[in-house]
């Protein structure tokens, strides 16, 4: 612990607990000393602080000490008073306005790092006025009555040689009625040692009439207590002093003049003596003696035990009077008052024990008094003693909370005292390093007078600075508080140096609100004092305050707006945060030999552009074997950075994002370009000197948009406007079209913000994590490689729409759609060739069905040929369509080219068309360019169709046909036109007339079921000998024939999307006799689309592959006269079957036809079981259930209607086991008979055929195993009724 | 507690991962910023103490006129209150698509402290 003397507390209490000496003095002096520039008082206090002064002093104990330090205060008469509170808060305004004003300077600079701060030290800190402030603040609370350390020790007289009669001067200076009231009252001594002086002014000539008054004066007052001092003998006014020793007594340097200028080193050297003199001679001796006395006088009536126990009785009496508010007033001869004199001599000579013990002696007794102030000045100075004498902090502490709570209790008369004793309060908690306590009792100091507070809360938060450790972010809050309160009382400057600290602390803190305060507030302010720079860079910080309410988000703006707008300039701002720049949106798209149609086609991922145009644009590989024949390849340069085309526009798209909930408006959004007409090799030749390389940067550098005056000759800017909604967010496509080639470079983007304020981003330093649209190819190059094209000659570039593509369709929607292919350019181009990605629903057409009516081209023609089938299909295989030769286009006229386009299945479909075409120009960079065009639709559900194939029990190669449409759509209605079965060798045709198929239209949600019969023609080719060659029935009419002729499901396009359904089924061309496949066509009417009124919609419906197998390889048939007639009264009967049996396998299997001779009665068909289907148009209900052939249903009814005691009406004549081997796909009729006993009607389905395969095992097992190698089939139903032969 | 009341979770750092006026007085408009000083100045004070208690709930550490600022140290009113916040916090601590230390926020984590709010303070 250092010496508590030197502490700044220690320094304080030298300063202000001191003391006071009361100098009277006549006009003239004053006048003398005027000359000079200084008031008498001012003239003498330089001298008045002895650093050294070395005098011995006893006081109450016998052991003498030494003074070192020593100070007197100087007063007029006049000002022994207590300070008007008014006008000392005026001073104090004063003081902190100029202090303002001294800062000035150093507000536009940046706010100090926290580093700095922390690292420098407190005293550096500290604003120096701080301490001047204190000054004054205690300066408010003193001549107090409760306090004797204000009481003047002695009284200086001066008189000027010049008045007449210094003499009866000096008595009239003491006895006139001008002496303070304090005195004149009572409340203090005024039975002070007088001290007379008489000053003499050189100038005014000899001083032998001085010293004739010397004498004279001697002779009156006594001999030691007069002196003269000669002042002004400096003749010429320019007396230089090595060091003003009244420059640090004079704050206020009003006027030029030197101070002292007349003085010479005598005459100071006189002054200092007369001081000297006063203090050790007269001073200290009589304030030892005084202390002396007193203590004498307070031993005998107040020490030991007896004048204690009177003292607490005779105090208790008193209590019964009434109470005065301000406690009872005590005179300076009081006891009361001589202890505390007593003790304030004490002090002020260093005595601290001897003052602490009196302090604590009159404590008690004021306390007991309530006289509340009395107390606290006691306890304060208790608190000051403990401190000096460097024991009991704590009780130091205690003293000095006392005090400045008892001075706030007793309201507003203690307030300046409050102040006082908080601040030395404060200070000893400092100079004991308890700055954290030290920054409370601050704050508790700051009152209701705002001025007062903000300064208190300022050294409050560099007390939390100070502390160990640092507390950072109370030094930011009180700081912030404190320049709130200067805001309040206008000192600006002020508050914004305690922003400019907090700032600091704040600094790109997460605290969001704090920072958007600080930072609003601050630039406020500066725009108040016209700093508009610093202004608008702190109210930049707030802008982009999406956290905040809409009423703050209003006012943010609006106040940066006028700040703007008062600086009547337009300012560039790379830091302005509205809108933001959404950085994950951002993508650049640029055409080099790959173009796109639309952006959406831009937009698709480049591996999947890659993957279908890998076998359409030349590779790689292709393009290094013959590098003979191209007349240039690429460059390297060429092949590293990206390419664009003069004349063509580089997309950038750039998400700007609104944080606020208030819309923005935003203009003149463009990027910013650079363009260079040389290469890099061209500047990195030049770079071999460097001045060179500059200057030709600099011209290479024509033109930078950053000026508004851009160069258009060398490329085009896009600018737009849009206004964002609160918290929207919008992607913009800005385009720069370069004209020339060279080198483009992409630098950032600009944007004027409500037409007042200019943004700027920088692509290169804002986004680090960038996303260009381009491939992973050049994913692992920076940023700045990616923003930089080399700009190369113009090239044709084809642009192709698809006319008429619907966005959403139903299923099966068959329509012809047109390309239409531009080409703006002088030079042609040539070689086109086409690729879709999903050939089902688009393809390519004939030209020639341009020009047809399209309903109609569909249909079947008179002389249409089969031969085109094959060549669409091989045609379409390959997936590529090149246009014809003759292709070439060029110039405004558009080449057209129609499309077949069916909607294959339902779901979102994304169409991709790439189209490469090669450029005629042999000269051109780039060779081959393709057109990339991308589609989505949605393709809803329509008519669901669906077969079921069964053969016929009653015929060979036969089969019945159940087709279910389901109308899957909410509103659309169909109408179902034709069912065509696709392949040469089936026939199809109704089950019953047209007629009974009841409707006309399929309405939504409804369900149709048809019957067909289906022949395979090429079975009965070979069986019946080729009849029905000619009739080729493969189509069916559904509808009521109110539409033309059959759709021709042989050519194009029905056979050609056929084909790719067919693909799609992934059963490729193998021609499986087993399977069928239908093409159902239907239209609808629409006329709901405005577009075309009434026009015909055709759908087409394919369903591949229907099996036509049953799980059985044979197939037979019986055969009889259904009814017979016989005589039973001659014989039985005898009737002859024949039963044919058709091995539909591709193999050999062995057949044996077993009979069962068991009980079937003729009344046990009559109930069949019955099966569920209300179908419309079905009549052989049990034939279908009977096809089952491993039937569990039919077994069981067998079973059931066996009875054991019947007798069974026929038999089975000849072999009850028949077994015969079959060729594949061969036939064997085979007789049978029975024996009919009565006449009725026979159900003859008790037999069973069972039939094993007789090729080898292996080759089975390859062919599919899951067919079974042998199974048994239950016999049909067959009805034979015999009769009565009359 | 009095009327108004500010609750604010602080990662490390310093950073607020979040925030929540929970009071029932309608609040000024310089409220907010105004609780964000005084709980930002108060972690000079919470990072004092946490090293010299071993309590993780430390009442009125600090206090600006008539607020208080009470706070509850996880691996650092009611104590319940913040614990079953603490609670929610490792649940969101759970969740693998937070980010520990950045801002929270999910809704769900809003209301449910909010719903904590009104029942205990």
């Amino acid at each position: 612990m250092v010496d508590p003397a030197n502490t700044t507390l220690g320094r304080m209490l030298l300063d202000e607990i001191s003391p006071v000496v009361m100098v009277l003095r006549t006009p003239l002096v004053e006048e003398s000393c005027r000359k000079n520039g200084l008031s008498f008082i001012e003239m003498l206090s330089p001298f008045c602080n002895f650093n050294n002064i070395d005098v011995p002093v006893r006081t109450a104990s016998d052991q003498p000490y030494r003074l070192r330090k020593f100070r007197l205060r100087l007063f007029y008469a006049s000002e022994i008073r207590q300070p008007n509170i008014e006008v000392a808060k005026e001073r104090l305004k004063q003081v902190i306005t100029h202090a303002g004003e001294k800062d000035l300077p150093e507000l536009s600079s940046d706010p100090p790092q926290i580093e700095t701060v922390l690292a420098t030290s407190e005293l550096e800190f500290l604003p120096s006025w701080f301490q001047y402030f204190n000054k004054e603040l205690v300066g408010a609370a003193s001549f107090a009555e409760h306090e004797a350390f204000d009481h003047p020790v002695a009284c200086l007289l001066a008189v000027s040689s010049k008045d007449e009669d210094p003499v009866n001067k000096f008595v009239d200076l003491f006895n006139m009625n001008q002496l303070p009231s304090l005195l004149n009252d009572g409340a203090m001594d005024s039975k002070i040692p007088k001290h007379f002086l008489l000053v003499h002014d050189n100038q005014d000539g000899l001083s032998e009439k001085a010293t004739r008054i010397l004498t004279e004066m001697r002779s009156t007052f006594g001999v030691n207590d007069c002196r003269l001092i000669c002042i002004n003998s400096s003749a010429d006014g320019f007396g230089e002093h090595q060091e003003n020793p009244w420059a640090s007594y004079k704050n206020s340097p009003s006027h030029n003049q030197q101070q002292g200028c007349f003085l010479n080193v005598d005459d100071i050297d006189e002054l200092r003596n007369a001081m000297q003199d006063l203090s050790s001679k007269h001073i200290i001796p009589n304030m030892e003696l005084k202390i002396r006395m007193l203590n004498q006088q307070v031993s005998a009536t107040r020490k030991g035990f007896k004048n204690q126990i009177k003292n607490l009785w005779w105090r208790k009496g008193k209590e019964d009077g009434p109470d005065n508010p301000n406690g009872p007033t005590y005179t300076f001869s009081s006891i009361e008052t001589q202890i505390r004199v007593l003790g304030d001599h004490a002090f002020m000579l260093r005595d601290y024990e001897l003052a602490l013990s009196n302090y604590r002696l009159i404590s008690t007794d004021y306390k007991l008094d309530k006289a509340w102030k009395h107390y606290a000045g006691v306890q304060e100075m208790m608190g000051l003693s403990y401190f000096m004498l460097d024991q009991s902090r704590k009780d130091a502490e205690y003293c000095m909370e006392n005090a400045f709570s008892t001075y706030l209790k007793i309201g507003s008369s203690g307030l300046q005292n409050a102040t006082r004793c908080g601040l030395w309060w404060a200070e000893m908690l400092k100079a004991r390093d308890q700055y954290k306590d030290a920054a409370g009792v601050y704050f508790r100091i700051s009152g209701e007078e705002p001025l007062h507070s903000a300064v208190m809360l300022e050294q409050a938060s560099y007390c939390y600075l100070f502390s160990s450790p640092p507390m950072l972010r109370k030094y930011g809050f009180h700081l912030v508080l404190s320049g709130d309160l200067y805001k309040k009382c206008d000192q600006i400057k002020h508050a914004i140096r305690t922003y400019r600290g907090a700032l600091s602390v704040f600094n790109g803190t997460a605290w969001n609100h704090i920072r958007d305060h600080v930072h609003f507030h601050i630039g406020k302010w500066y725009a108040f004092l016209g700093i508009s720079d610093e202004a608008i860079k702190h109210m930049l910080e707030v802008l982009a305050c999406g956290h905040q309410s809409k009423t703050t988000q209003e006012l943010f703006l609006r106040d940066f707006f006028q700040v703007v707008q008062k600086t009547g300039k337009t300012f560039e701002l790379s830091r302005l945060q509205l809108p933001m720049i959404n950085i994950s949106s951002f993508r650049v798209v640029f055409e080099d030999h790959r173009t796109y149609a639309s952006s959406s086609a831009a937009s698709v991922r480049e591996n999947l552009w890659w993957s279908l145009e890998e076998d359409v644009v030349p590779s790689l590989s292709v393009m290094k074997t013959n590098w003979l024949d191209q007349p240039k390849i690429l460059p390297k340069k060429y092949r590293e950075s990206n390419v664009c085309v003069a004349g063509e526009a580089i997309k950038v798209n750039v998400g700007f994002r609104n944080p606020l909930q208030i819309p923005i408006s935003i203009s003149s959004v463009s990027l910013i370009c650079e363009h260079y007409v040389s290469s890099d090799e061209k500047e990195s030749d030049a770079s071999s000197s460097i001045i060179d390389h500059r200057n030709d940067e600099e011209s290479n550098k024509l033109s930078v948009s950053r000026d508004f005056s851009v160069d258009t000759s060398l490329f085009n800017l896009s600018e737009i406007e849009i206004t964002l909604e609160g918290g929207e967010t919008t992607a913009v496509q800005l385009t720069v079209t370069p004209k020339i080639e060279g080198t483009l470079k992409i630098v950032g983007v600009r944007w004027k913000l409500s037409g007042l304020v200019v943004g700027l981003c920088n692509f290169e330093s804002d986004m680090i994590r960038k996303k260009v649209a381009k491939g992973k190819r050049k994913s692992k190059k920076s940023m700045k490689d990616n923003l930089k094209f080399l700009v190369i000659k113009s090239l044709p570039r084809l642009e192709g729409v698809i006319h008429h593509l619907p966005r959403t369709v139903y299923a099966g929607d068959l329509r012809r759609l047109t390309l239409e292919l531009r080409n703006p350019s002088e030079t042609s181009v040539k070689n086109l060739k086409m690729k879709v990605n999903n050939p089902r629903f688009l393809n390519a057409a004939d030209q020639d069905v341009m020009n047809m009516e399209f309903p109609a081209c569909l249909e079947k023609q008179a002389n249409s040929t089969r031969s085109s089938v094959q060549v669409e299909t091989s045609k379409s295989s390959s997936s590529i369509f090149q246009f014809p030769e003759n292709a070439a286009i060029s110039g405004e006229k558009a080449f057209m080219w129609p499309l077949w386009f069916r909607a294959a299945a339902p779901g979102s479909i994304s169409l991709y068309i790439t189209i490469y075409y090669e450029v005629e120009d042999l000269s051109a960079v780039i060779r081959y360019r393709t057109l990339r065009m991308h589609y989505n639709l949605e393709v809803l559900p329509s008519l669901e169709v669906s077969f079921k194939i069964s053969p016929c029990p009653s015929r060979l190669q036969e089969f019945l046909v159940r087709m279910d449409v389901v109308n899957k759509t909410n509103s659309e209605s169909f109408q179902v036109h034709q069912l065509s079965s696709v392949g040469d060798e089936w026939e199809i045709a109704l089950l019953e007339p047209i007629d009974a198929i009841p409707l006309e239209f399929l309405m939504a949600g409804q369900v149709l079921s048809c019957f067909f019969k289906l022949k395979n023609c090429r079975a009965r080719l070979t069986a019946e000998n080729e009849i029905c060659s000619t009739s080729k029935k493969a189509d069916v009419r559904l509808g009521n024939g109110h539409m033309g002729g059959f759709f021709d499901i042989s050519s194009s396009p029905l056979i050609m999307f056929h084909h790719y359904e067919r693909l799609h089924e992934e059963m490729l061309d193998q021609e499986h006799q087993k399977t069928v496949d239908f093409i159902l066509i239907s239209q609808t009417r629409s006329d709901s689309n405005p577009e075309w009124p009434n026009s015909i919609k055709v759908f087409s419906h394919h369903t591949c592959h229907c099996s036509i197998a049953s799980r059985s390889p044979i197939w037979w048939l019986m055969e009889s006269p259904r009814t017979v007639k016989h005589d039973f009264s001659t014989t039985f009967c005898e009737i002859n079957l024949s039963m044919t049996v058709h091995n539909s396998s591709e193999d050999d299997i062995s057949v044996s036809i077993n009979t069962i001779d068991s009980t079937t009665t003729i009344n046990s068909v009559s109930s069949p079981a019955p099966v569920s289907g209300n179908e419309v148009g079905w009549h052989d209900l049990s034939h279908l259930t009977d096809i089952k052939v491993t039937s569990d249903v039919l077994g069981a009814r067998v079973a059931k209607s066996l009875s054991p005691e019947s007798v069974s009406p026929f038999i089975w004549s000849g072999a009850s086991s028949t077994r015969f081997e079959l060729k594949s796909l061969s036939s064997a009729e085979i007789p049978l008979q029975i024996c009919v006993f009565t006449p009725g009607t026979y159900d003859l389905s008790n037999y069973s055929l069972h039939w094993n395969l007789l090729s080898s095992s292996d080759k089975r097992d390859n062919l599919n195993e899951s067919q079974p190698s042998s199974g048994t089939c239950k016999g049909y139903p067959y009805y034979i009724t015999v009769l009565q032969k009359d | 507690m009095g009327s108004t009341a500010c609750f604010v979770m602080v990662s490390k750092n310093d950073i607020p991962i979040y925030e929540a006026e929970v009071g029932i007085v309608p609040k000024k408009e310089d409220a907010a910023h105004q609780h964000q000083f005084i709980l930002h100045a108060a972690l000079d004070i919470v990072q004092d103490l946490a090293w010299t208690t071993s309590a993780m709930f430390l009442k009125a550490i600090d206090r600006f006129n008539d607020l208080v600022v009470s706070v509850y140290v996880t691996a650092v009113l009611c104590a319940s209150f913040f614990q079953e916040v603490h609670e929610l916090y490792i649940k969101t601590l759970l969740n693998p698509l937070y980010l520990p230390g950045s801002r929270i926020t999910s809704s769900h984590f809003d209301t449910k402290v909010r719903a904590l709010a009104r029942k205990y303070l």
